[in-house]
């Protein structure tokens, strides 16, 4: 019954080796990606097709806003921060904590062609706490072999993941290699109600 | 769940293996060659390992394992003995004995002394080592001109070599000692147990095997052969990946490698030292004794001359199969007979080659191959539970054993005292003999077992002591202790004499027993002998008697006879068995007491193991052991739970005690809605803040469904792993050798193993019902089957269950169906192929959850504001746009809901109220179902935006513009006539209440009906009713009687003025006179969207229509007095309703903006205006227009600000057409927009369902009503009128408002029919198809139309002119009409083809229809791509059912009832009257209209009633429109306007006619009227 508004904006990147960046971004509320090892996504996959997983993110409920998104692509003309200014306005309803709502970024650059590459998956929870918060996201991407690196180097592309889940999941990382991207800001305003009523304070 | 004993067990089954192996070694084969021995045991040495050494409980073998190579095995022997005994004494220990015998095994090496431990050994050491030295000085120095011994330069080669060659890198201990001797500053080895070597030195006793002078001479200056060193290191390097055992080793044996250099240098420095003391001595120069010589060199061919002698190279080359196996035996290939064979580890074939060369040149017994020629070998020799100890110190280890140890003898001393009992009980029973003697017998095993189990009690009690003093010695030795564990051995006193008599009299019993029982042996076995003598003496006796010469005598004594000897006969004489000895008994018994028991009085000692001991703190403890506590503190474990190879939950990450332990206590509950196939649980460490890596997986049982949650007992499982771990610190590590032993001998390698103490149990309801899964006949039956196989794990739960899915992974897989591993497995994939298993289709993740919620969900979905909330989000038509939920439930009205909840709940319920007819009712509903199927197709395509939508960019004006902009400035102005300029387009967003605004410019009319002159003379109205007006025109000829006849030109026909209203907004322009007149006047009326909601998709979906009516204003003279006149006037301003222009405001949103002359409907009757118009003036003003019938307004409407038209998505749909077909279409059509990118062009079109189909498949004959083909059987024109006119009956109703802006459906004629609403296209599809029915050339006609925008019409080709019809109005107009709507023609569709307008004008007026010329229309199928002969999308036939007259009759009763109430509402101030004569009066009216299709009726109608309503002035028309919803009319009697009137004395009169048309078309008449008395 307690509910949380996120509001709150995308401010931009800095420290991203490219231009033209853009993001994805998408609030989660399943810990669905934490709990279960990549593996077992996959034999589920494999053997059921699309399933339903009753996980603690049954918990919340969206009233309002939307949930994922993209920004625009910006190029920085002056200084190296990539400005997006991409509002965010969600409103939860929760009837738990568990699947605390948490943001995950995908920072990507698009190159004079018009190509898009990765260049930086990131991760971070929406505050609990209410109040204005700046949130400084740092990011990854998979390296790769040399022989990708090389390739990357000169005409773009890269690896990326198969799927989402290893940006918030901590159970296939080991078998990553990673080199760090930029960071993201987010400004994130938090709006929580009720949730004195049960006992917690914030 | 609680890991108990977190500890390191060492059961390796490699140590084991590797004791063995010189069992199997030839004498020659010594240490040095061990190396390549390692492939041998992963190979075959499994033979001799039992099978109990996997499953050896982890306590026995805990700590006294040697990590046996034969050297360490040396030291043993001179070192350990007392260590090792009670190793042996072990009964558990059954992998002890297996490395026994090779402590024995014979080496070349010449006996080693071990190593010392002590500074005396030290010291004397190298005091005999100086006299030595100096004595070899002395020799050296006589040598000093001969050769150089062959060694020395192998000394300079590469250290690897050396160490091998010299054997000291297989005396770990003899190398420690020596370094040490000789520099002990020198670094080695960073084996970590050394620096606890070093530390003990200086404490330890002298160990009795002290190497003598001479020995430890011999171990420095012994020239060791240069054995087999080829051989070794070929297979060392090969085997450096092998076992961990190997590493170990092969960091023992490169812990030497600086060693022979060592050695060598420190002979050099003492020959430096000694020249040194002959220089002070002797005075000698240094040349005497250096001198320099050319290298030693022996060439190859000698060495390998020698090599050759000495070394055995096993060849590489593959061993024919002859050899290996017995003369004349063919190999035998067990696996092609069927039977399975594992799969054999990969080991590279050169190493099975040398391997079995070796193995034939040393063992020529071939006991090593296999019938199939191939050295015997079992599967996989891994362990499949890895093991390894996590930091411990060796006091750990003995800890653990203690403790097992005490435990076992615990469960002994039980034992005994259960077995004991029984004992006894026989004694107190005196039953029968028989019971007796079964008693005996179980006394006598009892006492057997129980003097086993004593024995064994004894043994672990000694075990025990052994292991608690050798740990005291350890925490002495390390100074400080880890564990508060104290063996505490209690004893108890006893008394001696009654202690000595109870052992006596047990002992006596045991005897007596022991004797009663030998003395029934020999009873039984006399009786025997002596039913064997009678039968002997018989038989000697009829041999006897056949002889008859022997006499009596010996009868009597058969002992006699027994030395007799009878050489001839056949029988063996028996033998009589002895008596039992008693002495001999007793003194066995007392043997066997005297090993096994207590002796009496000997203190009874009982063990008592507490944890009281104090565990020295850290202050006190060294360094490395602050370290190694620290590095536990920072560890900790956690646990994971696999229930089916997927993690359910996980245990809070604990620290790792002190002691090893981790207390978890967590109970983890399942709901499992798979079978349960495993349960696994996962031990995870984490060291620091570093990763965690996976210990080990402990596999638990899937309890039985009969353990319930409470019956359950902890269990324990035992896991280990195979990590190896070096720590730098006290730490034992895992996998890394160690020794307990000071001089690092009794090497021992432990891995991390631990227990897990858990319950599983299954979960009982809440009614006590235990959650077992069901019994399924299918499934239950290979659980356990499918449990052991392994392999299951890898394809997953869900796999499991499928079983055409298991199959397949085991095809996959090639799983060997021999094996016996997956015989289960396979027996199920053949048996049970049938068996559909349900697969829930939901994996719920955490039952906690319920636990830590703040509310259920139903409160959840209780609460109303959230419900709101979504319900918004979610664009639900009744909730969107709506404006601030407010915070609290309770503010929020259940009844906000309702709407929305009938809504959901009358889906399927046909609901009649808002529709009088049943049928429209189902159509309604019918619309509303296909409209939300589609909108929830689109609704993706919906939220997609285009950059217009979101970008509103100003463009920069460039050169070019600029320079026109220039230019136009010096264009001559004209300001009389202005242009229209484009307008910026605004985007719909952020638009609110008032923000968009109508524009409509009305600017002049044609042709407005005019007042008829009242014709009557005999109803000469009174002046004071004389329209104001008419009595100002006609004050000049007061009362001509000639004013009928010949209307004065300069007469006032008429005073129209527009009044527009929408949304219920009403403006209206000033009064204009005469029939044309020009008001040119532009009217604002607001827009309101619906809900405030100004998106693009609300804004399509406005239904909403502008009217436009043209009214006549009369001004009635209301002066009562006629005095008055000269000084007021008083009039009343009536409006006279003219007609009307209907145009929806989807059109205006779609358009942008409408522009053009339109057609005035006007009511067929018009009581006191005519359409005659005075003729000679209008025709020579205007002689087009006289052609035309009916008035016409010139309009101009728009919206401010412009809005953007939503795009309709053109979506690609899936479609039955062919796909060549499609893309001539796409084709076409490009080629058509690339040459007139403004002509419409359709080729295909979407059906109903969402599929494209070709348009001409909606072209067929099909036939109009038989009842409209009867009307005029012999007037085709009029029929084909009759039929356009029924066409337009059917309701009109636009694409758009139904599917906002998604697309164009178009529905095929039956379903339009059916439905009884659609647009232009369906209007227009079935009346070409009528038409073609009817023989006409008909064709479909796509175009722009005013207002309607791009829309279809009919073309038909009469005998010499071509016709154009409106569908929608049944209106046909001649090719050349000027006032025909259709204002541009983009293409032609016939049922066979599609012709596109290539012609240089596209106005209908202008263009030839003649499409055989295909150089005016292009048409789609041409030579190059015949018409293919589509078949049509229409039915064969339409069938057409008769209305039911009744029900419109009914119908009509009920509108007429609610169009007066709604005419009283709309009247709030005023009383409404109804004059219900003329409304009968009305009523007969009506039909007659219909009839004649609004037509030549007017004149008999006016006199009808003139001459029925004499009295009343009387204005009043009838309403024609099709019907489809109540609403529509009553807006268009709204519109009329005739509610306005206020005259006090006012009646009213309202006529409702419907016609019923063949498929429930009706044809609706509404007469309204409102008459005035006249006084």
């Amino acid at each position: 019954m307690a509910e949380v508004h996120v509001i709150g904006q995308i401010l931009g990147a800095t420290g991203f080796s490219e231009s033209s960046l853009f993001c994805k971004w998408g609030i989660h509320t399943a810990s669905v990606g934490l709990l279960l090892p990549c593996t077992f996504h996959h034999v589920l996959r494999r053997h059921l097709g699309p399933l339903l997983v009753l996980g603690p993110g049954a918990a919340w409920k969206l009233l309002s806003g939307v949930r994922e998104g993209q920004t625009q692509v910006d190029t920085p003309q002056v200084g190296d921060m990539a400005y997006w200014s991409h509002p965010i306005d969600l409103h939860f309803a929760t009837k738990g904590l568990q699947g605390w709502p948490r943001l995950h970024l995908q920072v990507w650059s698009q190159d004079s062609f018009g190509r898009c590459q990765l260049a930086g998956y990131g991760f971070c929870h929406v505050p609990s706490s209410p109040g204005t918060h700046q949130l400084d996201c740092p990011t990854w991407r998979p390296l790769g072999s040399w022989r990708e690196q090389l390739a990357r180097a000169f005409v773009g592309g890269g690896p990326q993941l198969l799927h989402g889940d290893a940006i918030y999941s901590g159970a296939d990382r080991y078998r990553l290699h990673t080199a760090a991207g930029g960071t993201v800001h987010l400004e994130l305003g938090l709006l929580l109600r009720h949730f004195d009523r049960y006992g917690v304070e914030c | 769940m609680a890991v108990q004993d977190y500890k390191p067990w060492g059961t390796s089954p490699f140590l084991q293996l590797q004791a063995q192996i010189p069992l199997q070694s030839k004498p020659e084969a010594n240490s040095v060659s061990r190396a390549c021995w390692h492939s041998l045991p992963q190979l075959c040495s499994l033979h001799g390992l039992p099978s109990s050494a996997r499953s050896i409980p982890c306590q026995t073998t805990l700590l006294k394992l040697p990590t046996a190579g034969p050297d360490e095995m040396v030291s043993e022997k001179s070192h350990l003995g007392d260590q090792q005994e009670p190793g042996h004494e072990d009964p558990n220990a059954d992998a002890r004995p297996l490395s026994m015998p090779t402590r024995r095994g014979p080496r070349s090496l010449p006996p080693i002394p071990s190593a010392s431990r002590t500074g005396f050994a030290e010291f004397s050491m190298r005091e005999r080592m100086r006299e030595k030295l100096q004595a070899a000085r002395s020799k050296a120095e006589s040598a000093l001109l001969q050769e150089i011994p062959t060694p020395r330069p192998r000394r300079l080669r590469s250290p690897s070599e050396k160490e091998l060659e010299t054997e000291f890198g297989t005396e770990p201990g003899g190398k420690i000692q020596t370094t040490q001797q000789e520099d002990d500053s020198q670094s080695y080895s960073r084996v970590k147990f050394r620096d606890s070597v070093r530390k003990i030195k200086s404490k330890t006793p002298v160990p009795p095997g002290f190497p003598s002078a001479e020995e430890a001479y011999n171990f420095f200056t012994f020239n060791f052969d240069p054995e087999p060193e080829e051989s070794e290191e070929k297979p060392k390097a090969k085997n450096r990946d092998g076992a961990n055992q190997e590493e170990g080793e092969g960091e023992e044996e490169e812990a030497p490698v600086p060693e022979g250099i060592d050695k060598t240098d420190e002979e050099v420095l003492l020959d430096d030292k000694d020249a040194v003391d002959f220089l002070l001595g002797l005075d000698r120069g240094a040349e005497d004794i250096v001198a320099v010589r050319p290298a030693d060199y022996e060439s190859v061919h000698i060495r390998l001359q020698k090599e050759k002698e000495l070394l055995f190279i096993p060849s590489r080359r593959t061993v024919p199969t002859y050899k290996k196996l017995p003369e004349n035996v063919q190999p035998r290939f067990l696996e092609d007979e069927g039977l399975y064979i594992g799969a054999r580890l990969e080991v590279p074939r050169t190493n099975q080659n040398i391997m079995e060369n070796r193995l034939l040149m040393q063992e020529p017994g071939r006991r090593w191959f296999g019938d199939d020629g191939r050295i015997l070998a079992l599967p996989n020799p891994i362990k499949p539970f890895p093991s390894r100890p996590l930091v411990l110190t060796q006091e750990q280890d003995i800890k653990a054993e203690l403790e097992t140890l005490y435990k076992k003898l615990q469960a002994l001393r039980n034992a005994v005292q259960v077995s004991l009992n029984p004992a006894k009980t026989p004694k107190s029973l005196d039953t029968t003999r028989r019971a007796i003697n079964e008693y005996k017998s179980e006394i006598r095993q009892t006492r057997k077992l129980r003097d086993i189990e004593q024995e064994k009690d004894r043994t672990l009690l000694k075990t025990i002591i052994k292991v608690w003093k050798e740990m005291k010695s350890l925490r002495e030795f390390q100074r400080f202790t880890n564990t508060p564990l104290k063996l505490v051995l209690r004893k108890e006193k006893v008394d001696q004499k009654a202690d000595e008599e109870a052992y006596e009299a047990e002992i006596q019993a045991e005897i007596s027993e022991l004797l009663e029982e030998h003395r029934e042996e020999y009873e039984q076995r006399m009786d025997e002998y002596r039913s064997a003598h009678q039968q002997w003496k018989a038989w000697k006796k009829a041999q006897r008697t056949k002889k008859k010469k022997k006499k009596q005598g010996v009868e009597e004594h058969p002992d006699d006879e027994m030395e007799e000897p009878y050489p001839e006969e056949d029988p063996v004489k028996p033998v009589p068995p002895e008596p039992t000895n008693q002495a001999v008994i007793e003194q066995e018994v007392r043997e066997r007491a005297a090993q096994s028991r207590r002796r009496p009085g000997e203190p009874m000692l009982v063990p008592e193991l507490s944890l009281a001991g104090s565990v020295t703190p850290n202050d006190q403890c060294p360094r490395v052991e602050v370290l190694r506590r620290e590095d536990v503190k920072r560890r900790s474990v956690y646990l994971k739970v696999l229930f089916n190879d997927k993690e359910v939950s996980r245990t809070n990450s604990r620290p790792l005690g002190a002691d090893f332990r981790v207390h978890f206590g967590q109970i983890f509950n399942l709901q499992i809605v798979n079978w349960p196939e495993s349960l696994t649980l996962q031990v995870y460490e984490t060291v620091g803040h570093s990763g965690t890596t996976l210990l080990a997986e402990v596999f638990l049982p899937i309890p039985e469904t009969t353990v319930v949650t409470g019956r359950a007992p902890l269990e324990e499982v035992e896991f280990s792993s195979n990590q190896h771990v070096t720590l730098d610190h006290e730490g034992v590590g895992s996998g890394v050798p160690f020794s307990f032993e000071a001089d690092g001998s009794n090497q021992l390698t432990l891995m991390t193993s631990g227990k897990v103490s858990n319950s599983v149990s299954w979960a009982i309801g809440e009614n006590g019902i235990p959650l077992i899964p069901p019994l399924s006949q299918q499934n239950i039956g290979f659980r356990s089957a499918l449990k052991r196989a392994d392999a299951i794990s890898s394809i997953g739960t869900s796999g499991l269950t499928d079983m055409k899915k298991l199959a397949k992974w085991a095809a996959e897989s090639k799983l060997d169906p021999n094996d016996p591993n997956n015989a289960p497995l396979m027996q199920l994939i053949l048996v049970a192929t049938s068996g559909e298993s349900y697969v829930p289709d939901f994996f719920r993740l955490e039952q906690l959850q319920q636990e830590f919620n703040f509310v259920s969900d139903e409160e959840l979905n209780r609460s109303k504001r959230f419900r709101l909330l979504r319900l918004r989000s979610q664009e639900v038509p009744e909730f969107r746009n709506y404006k601030q939920i407010p915070v609290y439930d309770r503010e929020i009205m259940e009844k906000v809901f309702q709407d929305y909840e009938k809504r959901l709940r009358d889906r399927n319920v046909i609901e009649t109220k808002d529709h009088i007819d049943t049928h429209r009712a189902i159509v309604a509903k019918y619309l509303q179902q296909v409209r939300e199927s589609v909108i929830n197709r689109f609704l993706i395509a919906k939220h997609h935006f285009l950059l217009a939508d979101l970008i509103v960019e100003e463009e920069v004006p460039n050169i070019s513009i600029l320079g026109l902009r220039l230019f136009k400035l010096a264009e001559q102005k004209r300001p009389l006539r202005p242009r229209r300029k484009g307008r910026k387009k605004v985007t719909v967003q952020n638009l609110s209440d008032g923000d968009i605004k109508l524009l409509v410019n009305i600017i002049r009319a044609y042709d407005i009906p005019v007042r008829k002159p009242i014709t009557s003379k005999f109803q000469q109205p009174p002046r004071s009713s004389r329209t104001f007006s008419e009595k100002q025109a006609a004050s000049p000829t007061t009362h001509s009687p000639t004013h009928s006849a010949d209307y004065p030109l300069s007469q006032v026909l008429v005073r129209p003025f527009v009044e527009v209203s929408f949304q219920r907004t009403i403006c209206h322009t000033t009064t204009a006179d005469g029939p044309n007149p020009s008001w040119n006047e532009e009217l604002e009326l607001p827009f309101r969207a619906p809900n405030g909601d100004y998106s693009t998709t609300s804004l399509q979906s406005v239904k909403d229509d502008v009217f436009i009516n043209i009214f006549d204003e009369v001004l009635y003279d209301v002066l009562e007095d006629d005095r008055e006149r000269a000084s007021g006037i008083h009039t009343r301003i009536e409006r006279h309703w003219l007609g009307c222009v209907k145009i929806p405001f989807s059109t205006i949103y779609f358009q942008a903006k409408i522009d053009g002359t339109f057609k005035i409907d006007t009511p067929p009757v018009l009581l006191g205006y005519s359409k005659e118009r005075s003729v000679v003036a209008e025709r020579g003003f205007d002689p087009v227009r006289s052609l035309s019938e009916g008035s016409y307004i010139t309009l101009f409407i728009t919206m401010e600000p412009q809005l953007v038209p939503g795009e309709s998505v053109r979506e690609k749909f899936d479609s039955q057409e062919d796909e060549k077909l499609l893309q001539a279409t796409e084709k076409f059509q490009a080629e058509c927009a690339l040459k007139f990118p403004n002509r419409q062009c359709l080729t295909t079109v979407i059906d109903i369902s969402g599929k494209t189909v070709f348009i001409t498949r909606y072209l067929k004959p099909l036939n109009p009503p038989q009842e409209l083909l009867n009307a005029y059987p012999n007037n085709p024109q009029a029929t084909a009128e009759l039929v356009a006119r029924y066409v337009s009956l059917i309701p009109f109703l636009p694409d758009t408002v139904s599917f906002a802006g998604i697309c164009d459906l178009w529905s095929t004629s039956d379903q339009f029919l059916d439905l009884l609403a659609g647009d232009e296209e369906e209007h227009a599809v079935l009346l070409c198809n009528y038409f073609l029915s009817l023989g006409k050339k008909a064709w479909l006609m796509m175009g722009n139309a005013i207002p309607e925008g791009p829309t279809a019409y009919v073309l038909t080709r009469e005998q010499s002119h071509y016709l154009i019809w409106n569908p929608c109005s049944g209106h046909f107009y001649g090719q050349f009409d000027t006032f025909c709507p259709l204002k541009s023609v983009g293409c032609l569709i016939g049922p066979d083809n599609i012709w596109f307008n290539i012609q240089r004008h596209d106005s209908p007026l202008r263009i030839n229809f003649d499409i055989t010329k295909p150089k005016l229309w292009k048409s789609f199928f041409s030579r190059s791509l015949p018409y293919p002969g589509l078949s049509s999308v229409q039915p064969e036939e339409l069938i057409y059912q008769r209305t039911d007259k009744a029900a419109a009759a009914e119908l009509q009763d009920r509108i007429e009832k609610i169009l007066k109430e709604k005419i009283m509402d709309w009247r709030p101030r005023h009383l409404t009257r109804w004059n219900r004569y003329c409304t009968s009066t009305l009523r007969h009216f009506l039909p007659l209209l219909e009839r004649s299709q609004g037509e030549d009726v007017e004149d008999d109608h006016r006199a009808e009633l003139l001459k029925q309503l004499g009295d009343y002035r009387f204005s009043g028309f009838p309403l024609h429109m099709p019907y489809s919803e109540l609403k529509p009319l009553i807006e268009a009697v709204y519109s009329t306007g005739v509610h306005n009137i206020d005259v006090p004395n006012v009646e009213f009169a309202l006529a409702v006619y419907i016609h019923p048309y063949p498929k429930n078309v009706l044809s609706v008449w509404i007469y309204v009227a409102s008459l005035i008395r006249n006084r």
